[in-house]
């Protein structure tokens, strides 16, 4: 869906295995990984160190199977470049290199297999995904249709945001107040919190997102 | 949580009046959880701003948080940051860096994430309280940086989950306060003059 | 229409004030005067100044703003006691579409729009189809709104409003973000419309084409009747 343009920026279009896959399948795939990275050390150091680097290499061949770029999978790892390298220099003096070693894979092998799944899934799947979750929950109480439409609403509402900063940050500079965060958010916050009540008043107009639809039934009955 | 809706006011008059004595939210409510949500994810698509002497790009998240607890109050400023936060765990690249899905939860900065929601609603729950008060500028700075200090626990409790240890945990966070408390001052001056903007948005002064 | 109840709207005393949020001068600010009127012409139009109550009486009619003092009916309903019902009589357009439509393309709009009607998935995408057809824009079914221009945009809003059958179509200054050709688009569509149209605007030329006009000046009617006199009271009033 085009309307959701910003957001697509995860997805990588293509036609793995992974992309015609089901959702539900790639999500206990990566139960798995996330599993048998996190519980293999408790077994004994060896299974745990192992097992996680049998995982990391499964996860980085599946990573090309889907057709991802080399560059995704490096920038996965730069964003957690320094944490990983001080958790390494940690885990190295007060456990050994095995032990640093398994922990880094593992958190590598997770991060990365999530990052497959994201990118071989619109989404669209992704948000359809999340309202079969939800869906059970009625039984409980929740209103799968109005967490729906604020779902909708949010991803509509990004593009919006994004220009006011833009905007606003250009006004910014016009008025050599670039550095200025005060300046460079208090606008965006106005305009967001205007736009917000305009929708919310014509979510109303409409006679939507309100909870008591029961009694639309009822008044067109009679 | 007996949240204030937003009922009648000046100009445009606000919707949904009808919806106020009905329990839960009102279309108002949904559009500002929506939408605040939604600045949430933005601030991350923002290029940091170069804010003089520090030298480091800052970025607007934790601000937005703060302010999603100052502005909307303990329910609906915990249900924006919670909304924020599941859509990024279900895979839209909306978590800081374009990072996105469940494993974000596996990443050793997992704790801020988990964080956010908390922070929010401690700040949102203290807001409630503080504008109320007599101290009120005080009070929502107090309530802004009590949710910092939550945020930062589960941060460094997320770093050391993943391996890193105490005093490593620390110090690495410690790069991230001088910035968080700028943005907190700005968010409190962002929500007061909210509260001039929108008279009937924020957390409502006792009659 | 289904509801041939005449008079399709009645205003008995009904009056806005709010509390003025200032704690050193509590008394109310008065936005609209108490007032009592009956709409029932076909095409009716609303000028004034900004900031006049405008706004503020379209609101009333379909339960946005409920009144301080006095009543709303329409057609024969309190839109204090059956809020739900008078909105899905009373189809509202505001002046910025991009603030009303709620869903990334037009057609999922619509779609949100049927979903009071308990369709099934596919055929409410059908109906939501048929809807955009017709009124012309089943080519834009699919696009970003964002990709749309102003007026394929006011459109669309409208479109999404007439998809549930509105027997009242009110409209606030639809016309102020739209250039010339698409406003006269726009009222070309309005003017085909079986519904009674209650608009507001600041296009007196638009007003004059109207069966009966209000002017509201301060949160009062200053004046209420044929188009010619009330824009003629009108340019007196801002001299």
């Amino acid at each position: 869906m085009r309307g959701h343009a910003f957001v697509v920026a995860g997805y990588i279009p293509g036609n793995s295995v992974f992309h015609r896959m089901r959702l539900g399948l790639k999500a206990a795939g990566l139960f798995l990984v996330a599993v048998m990275c996190l519980a293999s050390p408790f077994v004994s150091v060896a299974v745990g160190f192992w097992t996680t680097t049998a995982a990391l290499a499964a996860v980085v061949g599946a990573h090309f199977a889907a057709g991802l770029p080399w560059g995704r999978l490096w920038r996965a790892v730069r964003l957690m470049l320094v944490f990983l390298v001080l958790i390494a220099a940690y885990q190295w003096w007060q456990h050994g290199p095995a032990v640093a070693w398994q922990v880094i894979a593992a958190i590598i092998a997770t991060v990365l297999a999530s990052n497959i799944l994201t990118a071989t899934t619109p989404v669209d799947e992704l948000l359809d995904g999340l309202a079969s979750i939800v869906r059970p929950l009625e039984r409980i109480g929740a209103d799968p249709e109005r967490f729906s439409l604020t779902v909708a609403l949010m991803l509509r509402s990004i593009p919006f945001v994004i220009g006011a900063f833009a905007d606003v940050r250009d006004a910014a500079r016009a008025r050599g107040l670039e550095r200025n965060l005060m300046a460079r958010s208090l606008p965006v916050v106005i305009a967001t919190v205007a736009y917000a009540r305009s929708t919310g008043e014509a979510l109303a107009a409409r006679g939507l997102g309100e909870p008591a639809i029961k009694t639309v039934e009822r008044a067109y009955k009679d | 949580m007996n949240e204030p809706h937003p009922g009648s006011s000046s100009r445009p008059p606000a919707a949904a009046a009808p919806a106020r004595r009905r329990r839960g939210w009102n279309a108002m409510d949904l559009s500002l959880i929506a939408v605040f949500a939604a600045l949430m994810a933005a601030s991350v698509a923002i290029p940091g701003i170069n804010v003089g002497a520090l030298g480091v790009p800052i970025t607007l998240q934790t601000m937005v948080v703060s302010l999603c607890g100052l502005v909307l109050g303990f329910s609906r400023g915990t249900a924006a940051v919670s909304l924020y936060v599941l859509l990024g765990l279900i895979g839209l690249p909306i978590f800081s860096g374009f990072r996105a899905g469940p494993a974000v939860l596996a990443s050793p900065s997992a704790g801020y994430i988990i964080g956010f929601i908390f922070g929010a609603a401690v700040v949102g729950a203290l807001a409630t309280l503080a504008v109320r008060s007599r101290w009120r500028v005080v009070g929502l700075f107090g309530a802004a940086l009590a949710g910092g200090v939550v945020i930062h626990a589960f941060g460094i409790a997320g770093f050391m989950l993943r391996g890193m240890g105490l005093q490593t945990a620390v110090v690495t966070d410690l790069a991230y306060i001088p910035g968080d408390i700028i943005k907190n001052v700005i968010a409190v001056a962002i929500a007061l003059s909210l509260h001039r903007a929108f008279p009937d948005l924020l957390v409502r002064r006792r009659k | 229409m289904n509801q041939a109840v005449s008079p399709s709207i009645v205003l008995s005393g009904a009056g806005v004030s709010i509390e003025s949020g200032d704690p050193r001068s509590p008394a109310p600010k008065r936005i609209l005067s108490p007032l009592s009127l009956t709409l029932a012409e076909r095409r009716i139009a609303v000028i004034g100044a900004n900031g006049s109550g405008k706004s503020t009486l379209l609101r009333l009619l379909n339960g946005l703003v409920l009144p301080t003092s006095g009543t709303v009916h329409v057609h024969g309903r309190n839109t204090r006691d059956e809020g739900t019902a008078v909105r899905s009589m009373v189809g509202f357009v505001f002046t910025d579409p991009l603030s009303q439509l709620v869903m990334p393309t037009p057609l999922e709009d619509v779609e949100l729009s049927l979903r009071r009607m308990k369709l099934g998935k596919a055929r409410r995408r059908e109906a939501a189809m048929a809807v955009l057809a017709g009124y012309g824009l089943e080519h834009l079914a699919a696009s970003s709104i964002y990709e749309l221009s102003g007026g394929e945009r006011q459109l669309t809003a409208l479109a999404t409003v007439l998809a549930v059958e509105p027997s009242v179509l009110v409209l606030d200054e639809p016309s102020t973000l739209l250039d010339l050709r698409n406003t006269k688009l726009l009222m070309e569509r309005l003017a085909a419309l079986p519904q009674q149209v209650i608009m507001s605007t600041h296009d007196l030329t638009l007003a004059a084409t109207f069966e009966r006009v209000l002017v509201v000046d301060d949160g009062h009617i200053a004046f209420d009747g044929a188009p010619g006199d009330a824009i003629s009271h009108y340019r007196k009033l801002v001299g």
